[in-house]
């Protein structure tokens, strides 16, 4: 392992250079064997592991409080396999799900918002911005309400939704390439279209269908079974690592299209390649848990603080949105216990102050 | 330089078209890029040079005609491997908020990056030459955003410059610099030239400096090269009115006894006296 802000030897030792010539500032470690080499940002990679033991605390605290208070050691006990009689039903079938799903949520969420906000190079245009979510939530309803749907049909149906709302907004937006404003503004009004068509189909459905619709329509982690969990899972282990590879282009994209296609990036696959894993990543979100708002939205700026770095930091943003997810399901069961409150009302809450706090900066800096 | 021996070209444009949308912008226009030496592209606003140069650096499909790599189709070759042999620095590059010097440059280095190639010691030794080249290396841990427009100019150069790449295009690279910065820019190009054997393309708007500068000056109106060849050739009160539309006195550089174009007084119809 070399630290590149020391000394560098090189290969043989061949060469020699003046003390001066080795000092090379570049951010983080690389390891290197045989020809390959892999460059790791102490400073992200730092934050990653602090929010995955903030995490796995909040978790537990989370497990473990509530009508049923169960001790942190029957939780670990539990999640070990070793229940006792109460802690199998509370932790293995209500709690531990939804807790997991929560985590997954956050984190589809949370890469998606920050691939998005950094293809659009504005913060406003994150998933829940600009009606992706809604219209995956529209096909996720679509799924309820006509076909009964189970949750594999549910998940289809959001991903449908999702993409066809994410061409619907490009092609409304284009006008000789899209320039990113057209894309926010555009976004956020088909976002109140789909949401209207949404009222209108759940007023027009079964009324079991609404209130299974309805609940599920404010992003709600109540009564989350391990089907969720596994559409999570699913939807993080097929397209998490892609999104991890994918960061490379998106960061040179950063650079301007035609600065990136210099360095030898196919821009328009890139692109596109990183736009259908983003839609898919938060269709399967919302499809596990309905639209929550704000996480994609918050996570990836909080990403880019916290490593202080320019690059997507999509999987700091992942850490992220599932922090935020976890800590506002707490605090949405616990603030008016023992009425709870759905989660997307807790992350609203959250979220609407740094939207505002955002428009007026871009208002002032005249961005948007 | 002589005339008898054109220069081999590896890069070269074979009766293309260009054009946006349905605007024609450049039609059957030719061009060899001399190897070796420098180029600069001059010619009025909007007379497609940008275009141009777009299209040589393959980002820009010609609608007809062709752009030749190695004798190679440019269009048909993949863009990783267009990318090791040939740089580009756009006429306004991004550089992404809060972005450090040697991590902009070290960008410069991803078409020779794979997945698990990320920072081989050969990207470490190009970083460093760019940025020692480009006289940058003691900006290295800043961040971009709080350097002068010069030295901004001189790092996005280090980026295509750690590209090693034999052919360098750079589009306007000396817009909204002062005189100073604009010659240390130049300065840099030439150096490059001579020392490291670079073929450089270069759009610049001031005459003088493309005079001084180049080897070799391509002078384009509407689309086409009205006249190619060493600056003393090219450039003549003639040559200038029939680009620019303006009417001049053309006198040697006292410096680099290069052509030098003094405007006249447009409103007189006489021509003011040579010096």
């Amino acid at each position: 392992m070399t630290d590149l802000r020391d000394e560098v030897t090189s290969g043989a030792g061949t060469r020699h250079h003046t003390a001066a010539a080795h000092v090379l500032l570049l951010r983080g470690r690389v390891i290197r064997w045989s020809g390959f080499s892999v460059r790791l940002d102490v400073r992200s990679t730092s934050v990653c592991v602090v929010l995955c033991g903030l995490l796995m605390v909040v978790s537990l605290w989370s497990i473990s409080v509530g009508d049923f208070p169960i001790s942190i050691r029957d939780v670990i006990a539990t999640i070990l396999g070793n229940p006792t009689e109460d802690s199998e039903f509370i932790v293995g079938t209500l709690r531990l799900p939804r807790v997991l799903v929560g985590i997954g949520v956050g984190a589809t969420f949370g890469m998606s918002g920050a691939i998005f906000q950094s293809l659009v190079r504005n913060p406003l245009g994150s998933p829940d911005m600009i009606g992706f979510n809604a219209g995956a939530a529209l096909g996720a309803v679509t799924a309820i309400v006509w076909f009964d749907g189970s949750p594999t049909q549910v998940s289809a149906g959001a991903v449908a939704g999702g993409i066809v709302a994410a061409l619907a907004v490009y092609l409304l937006a284009w006008k000789r390439g899209v320039q990113a404003y057209r894309l926010v503004l555009v976004g956020i009004g088909a976002g109140f279209a789909v949401n209207a068509f949404i009222d209108y189909l759940i007023t027009r459905a079964e009324i079991n269908d609404v209130q299974r619709a309805t609940v599920w329509l404010t992003g709600s982690l109540n009564g989350r079974s391990w089907d969720e969990v596994r559409i999570v899972a699913v939807a993080l282990a097929a397209l998490g690592p892609l999104a991890i590879i994918m960061q490379r282009r998106l960061d040179r994209l950063d650079l301007g299209d035609d600065t990136a296609a210099a360095l030898g990036i196919n821009v328009a696959r890139s692109k596109l390649a990183l736009v259908l894993v983003a839609v898919c990543l938060a269709s399967l979100g919302v499809a596990a848990a309905g639209p929550i708002a704000f996480v994609a939205f918050v996570a990836g700026p909080i990403a880019r603080r916290l490593a202080n770095s320019p690059s997507a930091c999509i999987v700091p943003a992942a850490f992220v949105g599932a922090l935020v997810t976890v800590v506002a399901d707490l605090a949405a069961r616990r603030l008016l216990a023992p009425t709870e409150l759905p989660v997307g009302i807790m992350t609203a809450a959250l979220g609407a102050p740094y939207l505002l706090w955002l428009l007026a900066r871009q208002a002032r800096t005249g961005a948007l | 330089m002589n005339s008898q021996h054109p220069p081999s070209s590896r890069l070269q444009a074979d009766g293309v078209r260009l054009a946006y949308d349905d605007a024609v912008v450049v039609d059957d226009l030719d061009l060899q890029v001399p190897d070796g030496q420098i180029t600069v592209i001059v010619g009025p606003n909007a007379c497609g040079k940008s275009t141009l140069l777009r299209s040589l650096a393959r980002l820009l499909k010609p609608s007809a005609g062709r752009v030749l790599l190695d004798g190679d189709l440019i269009h048909s070759m993949p863009t990783k491997e267009v990318a090791r042999r040939l740089g580009l620095l756009p006429q306004s590059p991004i550089a992404p908020e809060g972005i450090l010097v040697v991590d902009l440059v070290a960008r410069g280095r991803t078409p020779h990056q794979k997945l698990f190639q990320q920072w081989s010691e050969s990207d470490e030794r190009a970083v460093r030459a760019a940025l020692t080249a480009t006289d940058t290396l003691e900006l290295a841990d800043r961040a971009v955003d709080e350097l002068s427009g010069g030295q901004r100019q001189r790092v996005w150069i280090a980026m295509a410059l750690a590209q090693e790449t034999e052919l360098l295009l750079l589009d306007e690279p000396t817009t909204f610099l002062d005189i100073t910065h604009q010659i240390d820019v130049l300065d840099l190009v030439r150096d490059l030239n001579e020392h490291e054997g670079r073929t450089v393309v270069v759009v610049l708007h001031d005459l003088n400096l493309a005079c001084r500068y180049a080897h070799h000056i391509v002078m384009m109106r509407e689309g086409d090269i009205v006249a190619s060849g060493p600056p003393a050739q090219v450039i003549t009160a003639d040559s200038v009115r029939n680009v620019f539309g303006l009417r001049s006195v053309v006198i040697d550089d006292p410096v680099s006894a290069t052509p030098l174009v003094i405007p006249a007084d447009q409103r007189q119809h006489g021509r003011s006296d040579d010096q």
